[in-house]
């Protein structure tokens, strides 16, 4: 049983550069297989990891339910999707990806969540570490496809706006019907230090993991369209989440 | 019984009983009598203590009460001059040392050092133990095995818990010799621990072995249906487990005093020790159905040993393969740059194909490969695959032909190094670079088909032969003759009736927020939610029994027209909650079934036209009866019976069994012009079975009426046959 890291943040936070950071860093430390699951639907975790993605999740699902009257009759829908979702999947060495797409549309999603939460666990079992970028609302988590998170990393902005939303965000992970370990905040794009923040902080009621250095070379690369392996090993913000996961993924209990 | 071995294990006592009152006074100076104390989502408080003395413990000062009971049974130190202590002194220090056991464990948790960490896994939840224990009590798995300390070597360790996996025995890990736990020797291999490959860590401390016993205490408690009350239900609970639960103890390296204490502990569940190193035995008999300490045992032997001495019934044998074989292995992912073939999927053209022959034509056990050898494809090729399964036997039918199919998947997946996805010409297999390693072939593919096939379905299949073609141009010519059967299969399961079958499938998955509905689904009538086929719930309900589709025999019908079981109606009584005691599965206007409200469309009685209308979710205007979709939806969801309305799956519109107790399709009066659009093959198809095939024109959408009124008028225009016929109500 591999452990589950979620990110999740308000948007422009810059919680999927965090998410393929996180990724990165941990390929570099040769912590085994990696799954990246996308799961906000508004970003693209894959093109930041320099991967391509055909299918979604959510797509497959639809279309199975659209042309379930055209599916052979003699294949049940969990082989169908199973096999179908199993192809969706991008393979880079350690790295696999898959994308959830959007949330679901009207209609009933209680049989093909019901698939979709034992198919979903049993390949997150195959990896060491599975780590989802999820949207502010986490709606994908909410659909309890997803059992269990291991560490929850709110990602926030260099504000104070931006830390009372994280706080927000996390309370909100709280209610959620699903197994929360530990919960951090990352506050990313910071410029320096400033006491008004660091009370702010203090309040969030999280466990602060790190402040990530606000990053030229991150906006140049986005503009550029490159992916996050492109940054330099010694970019300040490579380094800081090195310091974060030694923190908190490689030494953290429960 | 010797000396030796009683002191050691009531020295152990001593110590562990020391640890917990040293801890436990710790705790209570730092968070007072009253401080909250509990494992994870458990009803069973402390459940080795609640088994076995009854104490409902939530705070430190229940602790105390344990720890004077534990205390009051632990025997002094056998002294010089006694020679030979009694088994009941022994086993007495061994039920302390658990109880002081359990305590350490929950202050763990208590104080904030929790157990379950990386990949340990500390207490067992109860929704984890009513859905593995119930393997364990009803057969499915035949035991578990509590190994404690290391092997010797990291190999050593990895092949022991394989010859576990492979019979299908589960295996709690903790403690540690010379300062290691065989869960780390796995976690440093990378094998893959956890439930579901029923490896589980339970924690390196020796207190955590307390875990398997509070797990066997529950399994007694939750399926053995005994409540803790006096030392009679003690007593219930640990023969229950003497004579359910097939559980031991391999104890691996050296063995200490604490682990003999534990040891002790078992041996009161009826769970023998077997130990690689030379201790001390405790041979026949009395507690244990035979023996109860067994050492020296090799390495090699242990696992068969064990399974000997507990007298463990294994059913699955292992097919003659060169990689592991066992349920743990099924959900296997095979990672790309792990994968030395590809087989089918995206890559080469593949089929599998399982058809039903002459018992003279076939001829057993005969596995032939057409084409090169897995060994011949270079790694990382793609192969072309045909697998062509003959099957034979007296009781053999072509119905039949479809079910052993869909087995292949489960059959494959088992195959350590095998990932099997699909079914059909939809197929895509990984072997792994390990598998081909180990000597795996294609022959083995057939030798895992044909043993499982004998094995699994003896009743009906005499005999098999596997035939693979790995060649592009056989597979080309070959899928012609699959297709065309696969299409006839489909047409005979799209033609199956309700008659055909003694069994429905329900389904309760929608019950956490419709608490009294339950789904009936049947071949002529798919669940509601549109998702559901009488295949799809079979399939869910053979995967996993305890989930939520199950089978429901018909019983004694009692009405034929609005389709009344007295099996179908006992089952729906005691899944809605007693709200329900009725069902005419084909009936509108009696007994209804109801919606949780995931209905695909709504079929709702008009009276002005004495006939139906269907309006499908996602049409927001009026309808003729009034009442829009989203006012509908309120109306009949929520697991009710309403007379005059059903929430159905659209599929269902077209069936022979569409209120066919109340007129059927020619009752339809109005649906909506996307059904119409959509779905209008299917209706036309219908239309002409019947005899009508002018029928669909003359029923209404909302382009040509909205009122009850305008209806009326249209279909008197149009002599709509609905109008003609008897009062629906």
């Amino acid at each position: 049983m591999g452990k589950i890291i979620a990110i999740t943040g308000k948007g422009g936070t810059g919680k999927t550069t965090v998410s393929a950071l996180i990724i990165r860093t941990l390929l570099e430390n040769k912590s085994g297989a990696i799954l990246a699951v996308d799961a906000d639907p508004n970003s693209n975790l894959a093109e930041v990891l320099a991967l391509k993605v055909e299918d979604t999740i959510s797509s497959i699902c639809e279309e199975m339910l659209r042309e379930k009257d055209r599916l052979p009759a003699g294949m049940t829908k969990d082989r169908y999707l199973e096999y179908r979702i199993q192809e969706s999947m991008v393979e880079k060495n350690s790295l696999s990806l898959f994308a959830m797409g959007r949330p679901e549309g009207p209609g009933c999603y209680c049989y093909v969540n019901n698939l979709l939460k034992g198919m979903i666990k049993d390949i997150t079992d195959n990896y060491d570490f599975t780590v989802i970028d999820n949207e502010a609302g986490m709606e994908h988590l909410s659909r309890k496809t997803m059992r269990k998170i291991d560490i929850l990393f709110v990602v926030s902005d260099f504000s104070i706006v931006g830390i009372r939303t994280a706080s927000r965000i996390y309370k909100l992970a709280c209610a959620m019907e699903i197994k929360l370990g530990k919960s951090f905040l990352i506050v990313n794009k910071s410029k320096d230090n400033h006491p008004a923040l660091e009370k702010e902080v203090q309040d969030a009621g999280l466990a602060l993991a790190g402040i990530l250095p606000f990053d030229t070379g991150v906006e140049k690369f986005s503009l550029e369209g490159k992916s996050i392996f492109d940054l330099p090993k010694e970019s300040g913000i490579v380094k800081s989440m090195n310091v974060i996961l030694d923190k908190t993924v490689y030494n953290v209990r429960g | 019984m010797s000396k030796i071995i009683a002191t050691k294990a009531i020295r152990g006592a001593h110590k562990i009983v020391e640890r917990a009152e040293k801890e436990l006074a710790k705790a209570k100076e730092a968070k007072g009598k009253d401080f909250a104390v509990s494992f994870p989502d458990t009803n069973y408080y402390l459940p080795l203590a609640y088994a076995m003395l009854g104490i409902k413990a939530a705070r430190i000062g229940d602790l105390i009460e344990i720890m004077d009971y534990a205390k009051s049974l632990l025997p002094p130190l056998p002294s010089e001059n006694l020679w030979l202590p009694y088994l009941g002194p022994t086993l007495d220090a061994g039920m302390a040392t658990l109880f002081a056991e359990e305590v350490i464990e929950v202050l763990k948790y208590a104080l904030d050092s929790s157990p379950t960490h990386d990949y340990w896994v500390g207490f067992t939840t109860d929704a984890i133990l009513r859905e593995q224990g119930i393997k364990l009590v009803d057969g499915r798995m035949p035991g578990f095995a509590a190994i404690v300390g290391a092997a010797p070597t990291n190999q050593e360790a990895v092949r022991i818990v394989r010859e576990l996996q492979e019979r299908s025995i589960l295996v709690f890990l903790s403690a540690a010799s010379n300062g290691k736990c065989i869960a780390e020797q796995l976690a440093e291999e990378n094998v893959q621990m956890g439930w579901e490959t029923f490896l589980v860590p339970h924690g390196r401390d020796i207190t955590a072995t307390v875990y398997a016993l509070n797990f066997a205490s529950r399994a007694a408690m939750t399926f053995g249906g005994i409540a803790p009350k006096s030392l009679k239900e003690a007593r219930d609970i640990l023969v229950y487990n003497k004579n359910r639960v097939h559980a031991f103890v391999l104890a691996l390296g050296e063995v200490d005093d604490e682990k003999h204490a534990n040891a002790a502990g078992a041996i009161n569940f009826g769970f023998p020790a077997l130990a690689d190193t030379d201790i001390d035995q405790i041979l026949p008999a009395g507690i244990c159905k035979y023996e109860h300490v067994v050492s020296p045992v090799s390495l090699e032997k242990i696992v068969e040993k064990a399974i000997e001495v507990r007298g463990l019934k294994i059913n699955v044998e292992k097919p003659d393969i060169p990689v592991s074989y066992g349920s743990a292995f099924e959900g296997e992912r095979i990672r790309r740059e792990q994968t030395t073939l590809e087989i089918g999927g995206k890559f080469s053209k593949a089929f599998e194909f399982l058809r039903m022959k002459n018992l003279e034509e076939v001829q057993n056990g005969r596995i032939e490969i057409v084409g090169p050898e897995l060994a011949e494809f270079a790694d990382g090729q793609a192969a072309p695959f045909a697998m062509v399964i003959d099957v034979a036997g007296r009781k053999m039918q072509k119905d039949f032909e479809s079910v052993l199919e869909r087995r292949i998947h489960t059959f494959l997946s088992e195959a350590l190094g095998i990932m099997h996805t699909g079914q059909r010409n939809m197929v895509w297999t990984r072997v792994s670079k390990d598998a081909r390693k180990s000597g795996l072939k294609f022959r083995h593919f057939g030798v895992i088909l044909y043993s499982r096939y004998l094995h699994d379905f003896p009743s009906i299949v005499d005999k098999v032969q596997v035939t693979i073609y790995t060649k592009e141009e056989d597979v080309l010519r070959l899928i012609p003759e699959a297709l065309k059967a696969f299409s006839e299969r489909d047409t005979r399961i799209a033609d199956m009736t309700d008659e055909s079958v003694d069994v429905f499938y329900s389904c309760k998955l929608c019950q956490s927020y419709a608490p009294n509905h339950v789904c009936i689904i049947s071949p002529e009538r798919l669940g509601l939610c549109g998702a559901y086929s009488w295949l799809d719930g079979k399939a869910a309900s053979e995967i996993n029994p305890l989930g939520g589709n199950e089978p429901v025999l018909k019983g004694p019908c009692i009405d034929t027209e609005k389709g009344e079981w007295q099996g179908i109606n006992d089952y729906l009584y005691n899944k809605s909650n007693k709200a329900f005691s009725r069902i005419g599965m084909y009936s509108i206007i009696d007994a209804p079934s109801t919606s949780c409200g995931c209905f695909e469309c709504i079929v709702g009685f008009i009276p002005e036209a004495n006939g139906v209308m269907i309006v499908n979710r996602g049409f927001s205007e009026m309808t003729p009866c009034g009442m829009k979709f989203s006012t509908l939806a309120g109306m009949v969801g929520g697991g009710q019976q309403v007379p005059g309305f059903i929430g159905v799956g659209r599929l269902y519109i077209t069936s022979p069994k569409f209120i066919s107790a109340d007129g059927g399709f020619k009752r339809i009066v109005w649906m909506t012009k996307e059904l119409k659009d959509t779905f209008g093959e299917q209706l036309k198809k219908r239309a002409q079975e019947i005899g009508e095939p002018d029928f669909i024109g003359t029923i209404a959408d909302e382009t040509q009426v909205t009122t009850a009124e305008e209806l009326v008028a249209f279909l008197q225009k149009v002599s709509h046959p609905a109008l003609s016929m008897p009062a629906l109500m």
